[in-house]
């Protein structure tokens, strides 16, 4: 790698094109949501007092019959979810594997937004240099980074030897106005027709770009989305993010891709069309994640999206809980944002059936799901204590442990992924899930309280030396 | 004692402790965060931003403003304003240019022109004759050309 070659210095300004809401009094508007929800509530618990003496029922009679049907209803939503979940990952890994191949390489832009990333910029622009793919350019953006993270961009800029020819690396030094402007401002200085945006803390495989440019052949496909995989592994936490990745995010992921109806493009990397970004009007900084908004917005505008399990990104996952809840609280958050913002779409489904689709899958993942979790866990803990009958929970426990590691059985074996993780499953949906399922729910709870949140920022260890990384970075 | 009871007490413990845990580290979480101080960032209409970029070789330079004139793309968000070429790194940091190079504006004008003289419309549809290369107008003249 050529450091500090001759470079042009030009002072932009780059316009805010972001749709700016209409300023509205907050407070109030909590306020009166709390104090609506407050009098439903108490509306219905009046209306069960009123009516419970003419029914057959005693007050506890009802409490328990109305949890066991609770819970037959969340086993049969789960059992349907897994399979359905299993059979559309079949078919999408059925498709993928008969998918042509192609020669379309049109030129890309890499967009690297920074945030004080100075411990890993270099190994991720490595990456980047080692793609097997030709006509691309990096563009990196540093979004007011107050270590040396300005420093070292400024070293990368210039033409550098990549797999097989030059590479162009330019860079963007901007104020701190958060990851969706400082990727906003990547895409409007590229050139590029195809926009591949990345994290600053993620590597790319190699042939991560190939994979997923072939897609685009398809004038109806908006978008592709990677696949994330955790870097720092060999730790508890990070392990069993690991598996959940696998088993969890992108096997969704593939089940999603068979209707090329992507619910979220990762961070990490996705990579867009021009037109369908420059459509769904950019990045957008009003939520907390604006992957799962840009994507949300993609889909309203009719744009399909598939998933590419060769375009692979290694990303370093939270190591500790604090971390690990800091970033699910700032996902939860985020993904309930991004669909209140598309709540007429979510009851009109004349307008685009697919969306409409989409954001009840999510919004079911993200509020019911989690709640129904932690209350068939209270329930089973609840009759264990008082009532003696601990075997329920054991058998809860078993089912959900058989399902879980034959899911991941298949996710590993389909991903050919490290098989050491599957022993993970065990423990899987009854401990970390369960921990996540609580902090969404928290979350959730802040959200309709419209409590404030900060972003937050995952500290870094020194994982991206890892000699484990599969990434092969030659030039230095 | 049977497997099954024992199983269960060590699940039923595992659950309680993973629910205690999981607020635990809920509440600690959000008393961390809460001594953070929130500032608020009012948004601003534009970001001024500065970009470095590496400096093109000339011939690059011509293809890349061909390209511009043409206007295929555009930059809609962006508006320039300073330029100002930083030659940043000491002479000795990279490698010295070839002797008898010489970077001029003339060089490059000059080929420039010959490039436009040779892909003007005029010289796109010359007539291969026994005196050489002729324009078709200078041929249709001869009356050699006819149009039915």
């Amino acid at each position: 790698m050529k450091l500090n070659q001759l470079v042009d210095r030009t002072n932009v300004t780059i316009s805010n094109r972001e749709d700016e809401k209409k300023s509205e009094n907050l407070e109030q508007k909590y306020l009166r949501r709390i104090l609506i929800s407050g009098i439903i509530s108490l509306l219905l618990i009046l209306i069960i007092a009123y009516t419970l003496p003419y029914t057959v029922l005693s007050l506890s009679a009802l409490l328990e019959y109305s949890t066991i049907v609770a819970l037959v209803i969340f086993l049969f939503i789960l059992l349907i979810r897994y399979f359905t979940i299993l059979v559309m990952a079949y078919l999408y890994i059925n498709e993928y594997t008969f998918l042509k191949d192609n020669d379309f390489s049109p030129f890309v832009s890499i967009i690297v937004p920074v945030f004080n990333e100075g411990k890993i910029i270099k190994q991720s622009i490595l990456s980047l240099l080692n793609l097997d793919y030709n006509n691309y350019e990096i563009i990196i953006v540093n979004d007011g980074s107050s270590d040396d993270t300005k420093q070292i961009a400024e070293s990368l800029v210039g033409y550098q030897q990549g797999k097989n020819n030059q590479i162009k690396i330019s860079l963007i030094n901007q104020t701190n106005m958060g990851k969706a402007r400082a990727l906003n401002a990547g895409i409007y200085y590229s050139k590029a027709d195809f926009i591949l945006c990345m994290d600053g803390d993620s590597q790319l495989a190699p042939e991560s770009l190939r994979a997923a440019i072939r897609h685009f052949k398809d004038p109806k496909i908006g978008a592709v989305a990677g696949n994330v995989k955790v870097l720092n592994r060999k730790k508890f936490y990070t392990d069993l993010q690991a598996l959940e990745y696998i088993e969890g995010l992108n096997m969704a992921r593939s089940a999603q891709s068979y209707l090329k109806l992507v619910n979220i493009i990762p961070g990490p990397i996705g990579l867009f069309r021009r037109k369908a970004i420059e459509q769904a009007g950019f990045y957008s900084s009003d939520t907390y994640a604006e992957d799962a908004d840009l994507t949300l917005k993609l889909l309203a505008k009719d744009w399909k999206i598939y998933y590419e399990p060769k375009s692979i990104s290694y990303t370093e996952a939270p190591v500790t809980l604090q971390q690990l809840l800091k970033q699910r609280y700032r996902w939860t958050r985020g993904i309930l944002q991004s669909l209140k913002k598309h709540k007429k779409l979510l009851f009109n489904p004349t307008v685009n059936f697919g969306h409409t689709f989409i954001l009840w899958a999510m919004s079911y993942e993200a509020l019911i799901w989690p709640t129904m979790n932690i209350a068939a866990n209270a329930f089973f803990i609840f009759a264990a204590i008082f009532f003696g009958f601990s075997q329920l929970l054991f058998f809860w426990w078993a089912g959900l442990a058989i399902l879980d590691l034959v899911t991941a059985l298949y996710s590993i074996a389909v991903e050919k992924e490290e098989f050491r993780l599957i022993w993970y499953a065990i423990i899987y949906r009854m401990f970390f899930i369960l921990i996540i399922d609580i902090c969404k729910t928290m979350s959730t709870i802040e959200e309709f309280l419209g409590i404030r949140m900060t972003w937050g920022k995952l500290e870094r260890g020194n994982s991206m030396d890892s000699k484990k990384l599969v990434i092969k970075t030659n030039q230095v | 004692m049977e497997l099954i009871p024992i199983l269960s007490t060590i699940i039923l413990v595992a659950t309680i402790c993973t629910f205690i845990l999981a607020i635990g580290a809920y509440i600690l979480y959000k008393v961390r965060e809460g001594r953070q101080q929130l500032v608020y960032q009012t948004k601003p209409n534009s970001v001024k931003a500065e970009v470095v970029s590496p400096v093109e070789n000339p011939l690059n330079q011509y293809e890349r403003s061909e390209e511009h004139k043409q206007g295929r793309h555009v930059e809609p968000g962006i508006s320039r304003e300073i330029n100002v070429q930083e030659r940043r790194p000491s002479q000795s940091r990279y490698t010295p240019e070839p002797r008898g190079y010489k970077y001029s504006n003339e060089k490059v004008s000059k080929e420039k022109s010959k490039v436009e003289q040779r892909l003007s419309d005029e010289n796109k549809f010359l007539k291969y004759t026994s005196d050489g290369y002729i324009s078709p107008k200078e041929d249709r003249n001869s009356g050699a050309v006819k149009w039915r």
